[in-house]
């Protein structure tokens, strides 16, 4: 009770000085950096430029004030020396606790100050997708904990240090690492947690859960040390070591402090978001399982029920199998990382079904014995809390599963089984889904969900029917508009928040004319069931990506802003339209994806994009937004030194290997193809030849042994050798 | 309150040997004076009885409870000036004062700090911030965080430093009257406060109480050690320790103290200052 009531007078005190209010002031001013010259996360929805990236903004400049404000106010008692009046009223370590408590608690004052005066400012810059929960969170988890945790860890520091410049060199290298060296490791960026995008229309869920679980682990951390420095604390006129020791003679404190430092490292190794693939892209363990001889998978059924408040997700996959081979078959599932298989039956019969070891691309190598029945019924119960893949660290909350939004992609949904054949036709799936009942499930494919039944617990159960042994399905709160385009129906499924946006911006209706211009220029898609194609918007993923039947489409190209972008047209952006264009790019003409060279359906679709934007938004848009940047970018990727000096790039540790490797490749697919194709474009003789050249190829009659649209196919179509179109030598077009 | 020390040493960290085998006892009702040079001791002294120091070796107990657990005792009871210290200059008196009170544990602390205002005559000053008040004033509101919520301990190092003349007479008596029914340390270089107020004395040198006991039995221990003289008659006296020096028609008069006074001084009637000199002179010259 004294403690509180010490507490409480000396939040008091604080709030007498002029340099408490100063350093209020300024954490509250800190999040319009995030308006202007601090805007960490890139996407370009609206609560990740007018939510995230001031919260952000507000978490670490306020951190960094509110620990120089923490190092100063503790050594200015000091150096004062009213601490020999104070310390003469109530001890050294009590009034260390009683300090810490009131920095802590004038934090938290300044973000309650900062919540309510950003309330009204962050209601009006984010319109109709505006969140109160999401904003709650966002300013706790973004900004509150960064000022905490800075409070902690200067402190900390000052306690250790015993001085006020060493404590300010010692806050300074540690606020400097998380900001730089560990920027990239979610875990360990304390300060400026890695965060890329907030979801305007869907939920925010799983970022939360990250954020919160990396801010709660320090916290666990510096508080360890913190209790450490505590200990340091000088007393009875000692040095630090013996004060120390004095100090650690209560066996309780050191190892409070032990055991926080303890909990801060398993939380840290025993992280439950991200899984533990093969760094190594190019390692293909699971491409490459021996076929399980004489084993047909004919059908499969899955029912699966997300567990939303959890984020989990519970499932029973049955396989139909046959077993041609007359004798027991091991069959290999990929099971998605933070699942397992917790039973395995065939035909009622428990058999054995164990992890190997193996992870890679996201996907854990489960194993399974087969009886050598011909007719067998495999059913597994499965079920965990996915975790995302490795390499995606910097970008989180993918695999969301809310309330309000979710997304079950191939492994996830159900164990992925990975080396049975399944019949020409293709494995027959039938999925059952059960979401809370303001939900729509979206199948990716042309496959239809429908409600086959009411639950009466406020969840549905939606089914739907594919083929193959992967699949994708959405379920969120959706609005679905019919289009008619280029001689297909199109249902265009987005965000109810973005009912009123849509309609504005008249989004269909450039949905339609992206559709017509690609018809038009190349031919109709050969794909879809019955003439019909989705395009879904999903929550925010940083891109989108085609399948049969349907598109994916990011929201955070439908933002209010980004629609109504003038300079950039009457129509919605330009990776709506990439995405689309891969429906004729990528789909339609497959792409030989093993091929490690640069050909591939990147390059015709930024290419098919350019000529679109030039014909919507001009020119010299197309010429600046485009050319310029393939230019610049090619020009980049030869001057790179690892480009002209290989063996330098060989000798990095692999995850910088590939770092590096992946981020070349990337150049050479988005810029130097498209740039060797318009090139291509000036040697044929123009734009129409060379869609003259385009349709032909996008019509060509397929090889079914080998239907991919090859480097050489373009060559020959268009009369050219690998040579002329080099651009190592001339860059210029 | 009583506290005895027994055998109490301390030697600093860089080695220094502040207190040497000290003992003592004091109980309340007491004023007691500490004094002694520079370097005597007196601080570290203050500082163990306060708890800001723990001794290297010997025992502390305050009511018969040995520090370190009685250190918590001694700081719920414990009024402390310490001789050099900080304010908050921001706070307003009576906002320092509140603060303080609130340290202390004191609730409803307004009673406590108007008396420790009026105590330490600021009351006109009470809502004036502390960065505005003169040197004076602000070792005023030092004395008057330590009074406030009357503590059974006080002690106070040099607090009449800084004071005026009619100042240090009214602290002398405020000490006076507070000491009727608690127990106050007081350490001054100015003797004339401590032959005033104070019942019992201590006097330090080099870490060790040269003196314990009452003002008058310090002064008896010069009778005879105290005496007038010209100075030109002791150019080579020894030992002779000169306290005042007046300039006469005749030449300086001197006054001075000494194991063995000069042939040709006239004895006189020691003071306290002479017989704390005298006291000192002797253990020096030893």
């Amino acid at each position: 009770m004294k403690g509180i009531f010490l507490c409480f007078s000396q939040v008091q005190r604080l709030l007498l000085r002029p340099g408490t209010w100063l350093t209020i002031f300024l954490t509250v001013l800190s999040p319009l950096a995030g308006l202007t010259v601090y805007q960490p996360a890139s996407a370009s929805t609206m609560l990740t430029k007018y939510l995230a990236n001031p919260s952000l903004a507000g978490g670490t400049a306020g951190g960094i004030i509110f620990g120089l404000f923490t190092i100063y106010e503790l050594d200015r008692e000091k150096r004062n020396r009213v601490d020999v009046l104070t310390e003469g009223a109530v001890s050294p370590l009590r009034m260390s606790w009683v300090r810490l408590l009131a920095l802590t608690g004038t934090a938290v004052v300044t973000l309650a100050a900062a919540m309510v005066i950003w309330l009204p400012i962050t209601g009006k810059l984010t319109g109709n997708v505006f969140a109160g929960r999401d904003y709650v969170l966002a300013y706790i988890l973004f900004m509150g904990f960064g000022m905490e945790l800075s409070v902690l860890a200067a402190s900390a520091a000052f306690q250790a240090a015993g001085r006020g410049e060493f404590a300010v060199v010692l806050f300074a290298v540690f606020s400097g690492l998380s900001l730089t060296i560990w920027a990239d490791n979610w875990q360990l960026c304390w300060l400026n947690p890695s965060l890329w995008a907030m979801s305007d229309d869907f939920s925010n869920s799983r970022l939360f859960r990250e954020i919160a679980y990396m801010r709660l682990t320090w916290l666990a951390a510096l508080t360890g040390v913190w209790a450490v420095s505590w200990l340091c604390i000088r007393q009875y006129g000692k040095g630090l070591f013996a004060s120390f020791f004095w100090s650690a003679r209560k066996v309780y404190r050191p190892f409070a402090a032990i055991l926080l430092l303890s909990a801060a490292s398993a939380a840290y190794l025993a992280q439950p978001f991200y899984d533990n693939s093969n760094p190594d892209l190019s390692a293909a363990v699971l491409d490459h399982l021996p076929l399980a001889e004489g084993v047909t998978c004919l059908s499969r059924r899955v029912w699966v029920y997300p567990d939303t408040e959890k984020g989990a997700v519970d499932g029973r996959a049955l396989y139909q199998l046959r077993n041609t081979s007359g004798k027991e078959q091991m069959i290999f599932f990929g099971v998605a990382p933070g699942y397992r298989i917790i039973s395995a039956d065939v035909n009622e019969k428990a058999v054995s079904s164990s992890f190997s070891g193996d992870e890679e691309n996201n996907m854990a190598l489960w194993k399974t014995v087969i009886p050598a029945d011909e007719e067998l019924e495999l059913v597994l119960e499965y079920g965990g809390f996915p975790k995302e893949w490795n390499i995606l660290t910097l970008t989180p909350g993918t695999p969301e599963i809310s309330e309000e939004y979710l997304c079950l992609e191939n492994q996830n949904m159900a164990p992925y089984l990975l080396n049975a054949s399944s019949p020409e036709d293709g494995v027959r799936a039938a999925i059952e889904i059960t979401v809370p009942d303001h939900m729509t499930v979206i199948p990716f494919g042309p496959g239809q969900a429908e409600v086959i039944k009411d639950q009466g617990d406020g969840k549905k159960t939606w089914r739907y029917e594919g083929r193959g042994f992967g699949g994708i399905v959405y379920a969120g709160d959706y609005l679905c508009q019919e289009i008619e385009a280029g001689g297909i129906q199109i249902q265009f499924y987005y965000g109810r928040k973005h009912q009123k946006v849509m309609e504005e911006a008249k989004a269909a209706e450039a949905i339609k004319a992206v559709v017509n211009y690609c018809t038009s220029h190349y031919g109709a898609l050969s794909f879809g069931e019955n003439g019909r194609l989705k395009l879904i918007q999903s929550r925010v993923i940083g891109g989108g990506y085609a399948g049969n039947g349907a598109s994916l489409l990011d929201e955070g190209d439908f933002t209010a802003a980004n629609l109504n972008n003038k300079e950039k047209g009457a129509v919605p952006g330009e990776v709506m339209i990439h995405e689309l264009v891969h429906q004729w790019w990528g789909l339609a003409n497959m792409f030989d994806e093993a091929d490690a060279g640069p050909w591939s359906s990147e390059g015709l679709t930024v290419y098919t994009t350019y000529r679109i934007v030039k014909e919507l938004y001009g020119e010299e848009y197309a010429r600046k937004n485009y050319l310029e940047q393939w230019k610049e970018e090619t020009k980049n990727y030869y001057l790179n030194f690892y480009v002209r000096n290989p063996e330098y790039l060989k000798a990095l540790p692999e995850d910088k290997r590939l770092d590096i490797a992946n981020g070349l490749s990337s150049l050479l697919h988005y810029s130097e193809m498209p740039l060797k194709i318009l090139k291509a474009e000036q040697l044929v003789g123009g734009e129409a030849a060379m869609d003259q050249i385009l349709s032909q190829l996008f019509n060509r009659e397929l090889d079914p042994a080998y239907p991919f649209f090859t480097y050489e196919n373009f060559l020959d179509a268009c009369g050219l050798t690998e040579e002329e179109l080099s651009l190592e030598q001339d860059i210029s077009i | 309150m009583e506290i005895r020390m027994e055998n109490v040493s301390m030697i600093y960290p860089n080695g220094k040997e502040a207190l040497r085998q000290v003992s003592l006892d004091m109980a309340s009702p007491s004023l007691t004076g500490l004094l002694g040079p520079n370097g005597a001791g007196k601080s570290t002294l203050i500082k163990l009885l306060a708890g800001a120091l723990l001794p290297t070796s010997g025992s502390i107990q305050v009511e018969g409870e040995p520090f370190p657990k009685g250190r918590k005792r001694v700081k719920e009871n414990l009024g402390y000036l310490p001789q050099e210290f900080g304010l908050f200059d921001e706070l307003t008196v009576t906002q320092f004062l509140d603060y303080m009170a609130a340290l202390k544990g004191l609730r409803c602390p307004q009673a406590s700090i108007q008396e420790a205002i009026e105590a330490v005559n600021l009351m006109d000053k009470a809502k004036t911030r502390i960065g505005a008040l003169s040197g004076g004033q602000r070792q005023r509101v030092g004395i008057a965080q330590a009074l406030l919520g009357s503590p059974q301990l006080m002690i106070f190092d040099e607090p009449t430093v800084g004071l005026d003349p009619e100042e240090r007479i009214h602290f002398r008596n405020l000490f006076s009257q507070t000491a009727q029914n608690r127990l106050i340390l007081l350490s001054t270089h100015i003797i004339e406060d401590v032959q005033a107020v104070c019942d019992q004395l201590l006097v330090m040198n080099h870490g060790r109480i040269l003196f314990a006991g009452k003002p008058e039995q310090l002064i008896q221990k010069a009778e005879g050690h105290v005496g007038l003289f010209w100075e030109k008659e002791i150019l080579d006296a020894e030992g002779l320790q000169i306290t005042s020096r007046v300039n006469t028609s005749r030449g300086i008069r001197c006054r001075g103290v000494a194991e063995v006074l000069p042939p040709g001084a006239r004895t006189e009637e020691p003071s306290l200052e002479d017989a704390y000199l005298y006291l000192i002179s002797r253990e020096e010259t030893r």
